[in-house]
């Protein structure tokens, strides 16, 4: 197998690292996981049964186009002026059912299964996310990237708050 | 429990206070939901949340649910969502298409008109004549009706109409409304989300102008980050087009008006800015409505017509439902409303800036509920049990309108003019004289 196709094994490792990252708050090695012009997305529920499909026209949970947008949400995150992020919840990401739909040269599609528990430790409180990843991740350099990645949150009635370290 | 232990309102001695059981004890949360959330007028809706014939959605009256629907004839009617039978709710989704509802119980069924349509093996069920002359139809609210396409209800009958009890808060209404022709939607996905502190401290805090730089400083910073480096990847947000909030800014940068019944409106100058997605229409709005309304429309508002709904414009422009589940617990339905037919630019722009400051996944609401959550902890202190924060503005706040309200023929009872630092806390007054009012038959003076 060519060296720039993406197997399960690379796919899993990538999706694995980017769980402990986000789990150890290594937020600035979490970032270089991502692709410049990255589409990261969150869809909103348009119904029971169905999430929004089109970010321009319906509502998303959280849609960005670009790192940087990314970049600003890690400031808020550890700025230390925001309330709900300070101190850090503790989390836990559980990533499964890790399949590589597609690859092609430099490039492939991966569906994964995800569970976040999340401790807020000045509530008390624990409550626990869970859904699906698309992923397309692209290779850059000899390294796999992720140039968009769309969570798709199964219970989205919002405990209090859900930021990017709790998805 | 007497009122006077809840409420303290000496206005001749400069004094306004709110004890702090009024947002922990189940008795008074008990008598909320019967007197004001199941015992008046509360909003339900927007009408083109059921646009056509047999389209329907569904909501809460306080605990009760909700089923609002257009029969054949395209007249809207609202109705307890529970089957006359065994109390089943019948429609089980948020919102939909029917035209008829079948109980998921025992198969009765009602059109959309709420008649019942059969009751299952009705002739070999043996009824006696009593229940053959009864009503299986649905229970309608006792009263119903709308305003611009906003739908309200009331299970009790013993209210105002729906005109006295908005009053003039109706034409702040018609800014959001006359924004297009074809009238307002909600934009596909709703959100919703949970915090675990009292309903009336997102009354309060849509009202808030005090708290923005103290509880939103990390939003302030990103705008700040993405001003100075603007770059095509970042949508422009208005907060950063505008200082009226920002306590450098000197002179009159807005106010708020408190009216009628609890409705109050909190607002700041904007100016007609392209930050603001209604810019593309700015011309034409000013031509159909004159420059002053206009302006209006372009202003920074947040809206409450209590007890339940908000509609916010600034960073973008929201639609909230509020909806009391305990003392400690509140759940809010919130949605991006927007005019019809604008511009594909300008609804996503709409969308962008509004996921980044109103979502409970974005940058600015949860520093918001967290803060309620944070109160509600501290309520359990009552060796003071007087909170404090209703006395800013208590020199400023004076009978009727101003120059800014009567630009548009507006008529608050109260009003208040404000530099960026007065932050007026005497806006609440009205919600809290409005829920005085209605508790007061279950609270001894
Ligand atoms: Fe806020």
């Amino acid at each position: 197998m060519s060296a720039d196709v993406l197997t399960p094994a690379a796919a899993a490792a990538l999706l694995y690292r980017e769980a402990l990252l986000l789990d150890s708050s290594r937020f600035s090695d979490w970032l270089d996981l991502f692709t410049p012009d990255v589409e990261y997305w969150m869809p909103a529920w348009r119904d029971e049964v169905s999430t929004t499909q089109d970010p321009d026209r319906e509502l998303s949970l959280i849609y960005y186009r670009g790192r940087r947008n990314l970049e600003d949400r890690v400031m808020r995150l550890t700025s230390g002026l925001s309330i709900a992020s300070s101190p850090l919840p503790r989390v836990v990401h559980q990533i499964s059912n890790v399949v590589v739909l597609e690859s092609g040269a430099g490039a492939g599609t991966v569906n994964a299964v995800f569970v976040c528990h999340r401790f807020d430790p000045r509530m008390g409180r624990t409550d626990c996310f869970f859904g699906r990843y698309d992923y397309q991740l692209v290779l850059e350099a000899g390294d796999w990237k992720i140039a968009r990645k769309k969570i798709t949150l199964l219970n989205d009635t919002i405990p209090t708050v859900v930021d990017i370290n709790s998805i | 429990m007497k009122l006077a232990d809840l409420i303290d309102d000496r206005p001749e001695a400069g004094i306004f206070r709110v004890s702090r059981a009024i947002f922990t004890d189940a008795r008074v949360f008990e008598a909320e939901m019967r007197t004001i959330f199941e015992g008046g007028w509360v909003f339900l809706g927007l009408e083109s949340q059921a646009p056509g014939p047999h389209d329907f959605f569904t909501t809460h009256a306080g605990r009760v649910p909700i089923l609002v629907q257009r029969d054949e004839t395209g007249a809207l009617g609202g109705f307890v969502n529970s089957c006359p039978h065994k109390g089943a709710r019948i429609a089980l989704v948020r919102q939909g298409h029917a035209r008829q509802h079948i109980c998921p119980y025992h198969s009765w069924s009602f059109d959309s008109a709420g008649r019942n349509k059969a009751v299952k093996w009705k002739r070999a069920g043996c009824y006696s004549d009593a229940f053959l002359q009864d009503d299986q139809g649905l229970a309608r609210l006792p009263a119903f009706g709308s305003y611009r396409g906003f739908v309200f209800g009331s299970l009790s009958a013993n209210v105002p109409t729906l005109d006295e009890y908005l009053g003039e808060a109706r034409k702040l209404l018609d800014l959001v409304a006359d924004q297009s022709d074809d009238g307002l939607e909600l934009v596909p996905g709703q959100v919703t989300f949970t915090y675990a502190a009292n309903w009336k401290l997102q009354l309060e805090n849509c009202s808030d102008a005090y708290h923005f730089t103290s509880a939103h400083p990390s939003y302030i910073r990103v705008l700040e980050r993405r001003q100075q480096e603007m770059s095509a990847d970042v949508v422009a947000s208005v907060w950063e087009n505008s200082d009226y909030w920002k306590e450098e800014t000197q002179g009159i940068g807005g106010g708020s008006f408190s009216f009628e019944n609890g409705h109050v409106l909190n607002w700041g100058v904007f100016g007609v800015t392209p930050a603001i997605p209604l810019y593309e229409r700015a011309a034409e709005l000013a031509d159909r409505f004159g420059p002053a309304k206009r302006d209006w429309m372009f202003n920074m508002r947040n809206l409450t017509i209590f007890p339940n709904l908000q509609v916010a414009e600034n960073a973008s422009s929201q639609l909230r439902i509020i909806r009391p589940i305990a003392p400690d617990r509140t759940e809010m339905q919130t949605w991006c409303i927007a005019p019809k037919g604008e511009s594909a630019q300008a609804r996503r722009q709409r969308i962008r800036q509004y996921e980044d400051f109103f979502n409970p996944t974005g940058m600015a609401t949860p520093d918001d509920t967290i803060a309620y959550e944070n109160c509600q902890r501290g309520f359990a202190g009552k060796v003071a049990p007087w909170l404090q924060g209703y006395a800013r503005g208590m020199t400023a706040s004076v009978p009727g309108g101003n120059r800014f309200s009567d630009k548009i023929d507006l008529h608050p009872a109260r009003s208040v003019l404000a530099d960026s630092q007065l932050c007026d806390e005497t806006l609440y007054h009205s919600y809290y004289r409005a829920w005085a009012q209605r508790m007061a038959g279950e609270f001894g003076a």
